[in-house]
């Protein structure tokens, strides 16, 4: 049985926002879309992540082609998915190219605001879902650990979380090219989105003292506004307090726009024009494109942030290179684990081989020519045939446990097999 | 002729600031941002020189001809540039107003001197409509730089093209700011700047107003900032309108300046008769 990881997604370069949402697997949601993915005949372990940037699985297979075929047919079937999401959309990677997939969505490397903290996180939350769906086993386990292990080597040892452009920071820096300072600026935080929260927070430590928080469910509102300092408004009544909004953040769910251009211009008139700096994190978007064009408005939804971000990073190649072959020694080492499990099996049905060979051959002649033996002899007898065994065992062992490459791997195992008869009965 | 060479070494100076201010903006390095304003300085300090002997030597305001026009324009423009950058910090804006004294003291320096004034001009009115005049075209040369820079970020912030040229401008807020103080300072001293020479007009050639091209201009720029002060101050105009109108009047009178005399025949430079 050949032990494999295959991971099959799609990611903000693969698919627009309006795509990675249709696929989207809400936290709560998990349980169930990872018993679907069970039930898959060719997947052994899972793991599902979603976040505004991805949607993957991750799985332990031993038949590659048919798991990306199932996983696949899974994701294209979501409920939402409909006619939008495509095959193109989709990637796939197996073996090394899985776990260096995966090393680097955990070290932050294929982010697009590639350093940004709060991807690990989100890793963990999923992976702890998994684990608590029982879908984790000895495979996953590891490889996520691993990861986890990565993401923090990359964040030590190399300067790319040091000035981490996450998307908050991003948005911080525009708001300083738009207004002079944020101390007297006040920001409207709309819904109860992870990002949006952390945008707000990045805003309040970028300076802004003055915030409004409103959710279609009031407490909601009321409880992030105790967090933020800020007040609570009723969702009813948004558009009245917009006026007084110089930011404003989207992270709304919601079916259709919360906020159009008509409505805004209208808002503009009353502030007598005064700048006001548009931030939309929903997942589905909340603020009408057009409300861009607005003279004295900036709207920037969460690709645009990214690409910014990504802007920001170029003149950081050289940490990203160092974070890269981090990544390629771990996936290395972690390929070399993966290996060895291969040749447990055959170390272990050699053992047992020559075990029941010498159990049988003592058998016999306790029977037969050492009948009436004292136990004190029987015992010594034992001893040294398993010593023998032991010591004819010891060479070709630690043979086979060295790092070998894969195609000397594969014939030790293959003639070890061949020649002890370790696959028959 | 100490000023001639106080002059030269004024344009020189200038040449140098504005290598700073471009070193700055090519290389990003705080270095140059400090030096740069500080080298505007010391050039200011000398041109200050060359304007004051000039002034003990000839014993008025030298700015009767084009060469000592553009002197003294850039002479303000300078140190107009240098009490902003007290306070606000607009390094940025060095690299406009650098290049742009190095070159009129460089054309003040080409430029053959002019006549002597006849005696019949030299009253205080000349004086007092001189200084207003040009005080309120220095700010407006500054108001037009602010204003051209907040096109820039503008664009830049609208299309969500980043490029390095966005860290170094200012905010837009602050352009914008910058923008209405400079309209604040600059639409008074410009409207005494008419008023007086109308009235010294009239007290000359005995009409407060004719029909002449430079008049027209000014007037022209004139209702044109006076409608965006009413603007800004009534109907919160601001931003991409404020920027744009305040160019469209700062190249009015610019090109008024550079080439409506050669156009228009006027009787209000060099032809006094």
């Amino acid at each position: 049985m050949h032990r494999d990881i295959i991971i099959v997604g799609l990611n903000h370069r693969t698919a627009p926002i309006e795509v990675r949402e249709r696929v989207a697997v809400e936290e709560s949601l998990v349980p169930a879309a990872l018993r679907t993915i069970r039930n898959l005949r060719s997947v052994h372990e899972s793991a599902v992540l979603s976040t505004c940037n991805r949607v993957e699985v991750v799985a332990a297979t031993s038949d590659r082609d048919s798991a990306f075929a199932e996983v696949k047919k899974f994701l294209l079937d979501q409920e939402q998915a409909g006619e939008t999401v495509t095959d193109q959309h989709l990637y796939a990677y197996a073996g090394g190219e899985a776990v260096r997939h995966l090393f680097r969505v955990a070290a932050s490397l294929d982010s697009m605001v590639v350093g940004e903290p709060q991807i690990l996180g989100q890793l963990k939350t999923y992976y702890t879902a998994a684990q608590e769906a029982g879908s984790i086993g000895a495979i996953l386990h590891r490889l996520f650990h691993r990861s986890f292990s990565v993401a923090k080597r990359v964040r030590t040892e190399t300067g790319i979380a040091s000035r981490a452009v996450s998307i908050g920071s991003v948005a911080v820096e525009l708001a300083k090219r738009i207004f002079d300072r944020l101390q007297d600026k006040t920001v409207m935080l709309i819904g109860a989105g992870k990002m949006g929260h952390l945008v707000a927070r990045q805003l309040k430590r970028g300076g802004v003292s003055s915030l409004m928080v409103t959710n279609r469910t009031f407490e909601t509102a009321v409880q992030a506004a105790a967090e933020f300092e800020g007040n609570p408004i009723r969702f009813e009544e948004f558009h009245r307090y917009l006026k007084l909004a110089d930011l404003v953040v989207g992270c709304a769910a919601a079916p259709d726009f919360l906020l159009r251009r008509e409505a805004v211009e209208e808002t503009l008139r009353e502030r007598k024009h005064e700048a006001m700096f548009f931030i939309d994190l929903a997942e589905r978007r909340n603020f009408d494109p057009r409300i861009n064009s607005l003279a004295n408005v900036y709207l920037y939804d969460i690709d645009d942030l990214q690409a910014v971000a990504q802007e920001n990073l170029n003149g950081r190649a050289g940490e990203v290179d160092k974070a890269e072959r981090i990544v390629d020694e771990e996936v290395e080492s972690f390929l070399g684990w993966l290996d060895s499990l291969e040749q447990v099996p055959t170390i272990v049905a050699l053992k047992e081989r020559l075990e029941a060979i010498r159990r049988s051959e003592m058998e016999k002649s306790l029977r037969t020519s050492l009948k009436g033996m004292s136990e004190k002899e029987r015992r010594a007898i034992e001893d040294m045939t398993s010593a023998m065994i032991g010591k004819i065992l010891h060479g070709p062992i630690s043979r086979l446990k060295k790092p070998l490459d894969e195609e000397e791997e594969a014939l030790y195992v293959d003639a070890l097999r061949k020649l002890f008869g370790l696959d028959e009965k | 002729m100490n000023e001639i060479l106080l002059f030269k070494g004024t344009a020189l100076i200038y040449l140098l600031a504005t290598g700073a201010f471009f070193l700055y903006l090519v290389l990003l390095k705080d270095v140059y941002a400090r030096v740069a304003p500080f080298i505007l300085l010391v050039g200011f300090a000398v041109h200050t020189a060359a304007l004051g002997g000039q002034i003990a030597h000839n014993g008025f305001p030298a700015v009767t001809d084009l060469r000592e026009a553009l002197s003294v324009y850039s002479w303000l423009v300078v140190g107009i540039y240098l009490l902003v950058q007290l306070k606000y910090r607009l390094t940025v804006l060095g690299c406009f107003v650098a290049p742009l004294a190095f070159l009129m003291a460089l054309a003040g320096l080409a430029v053959g001197p002019g006549g002597e004034l006849p005696p019949g001009l030299k009253t205080s009115w000349l004086y007092i409509h001189v200084t207003l005049a040009f005080l309120g075209n220095a700010v407006f040369a500054l108001a037009f730089a602010v204003s051209l820079m907040y096109l820039v970020q503008e664009s830049r912030l609208k299309s969500k093209r980043m490029t390095a040229l966005y860290k170094l401008l200012p905010s837009l807020e602050r352009l914008d700011r910058l923008n209405y103080i400079f309209l604040v300072w600059g639409f008074p001293l410009m409207t005494l700047g008419i008023v007086t020479g109308s009235l010294w007009a009239g007290v000359y050639w005995g009409a407060y107003w004719s029909w002449d091209p430079r008049y027209i201009a000014s007037v022209i720029t004139w209702l044109l900032y006076a409608t965006l002060l009413q603007g800004r101050i009534t109907a919160g105009w601001r931003g991409k309108r404020a920027a744009t109108l305040t160019i469209v009047g700062f190249v009015v009178v610019l090109g008024y300046f550079l080439w409506g005399d050669a156009v228009f025949p006027s009787r209000h430079t060099g032809n006094f008769e």
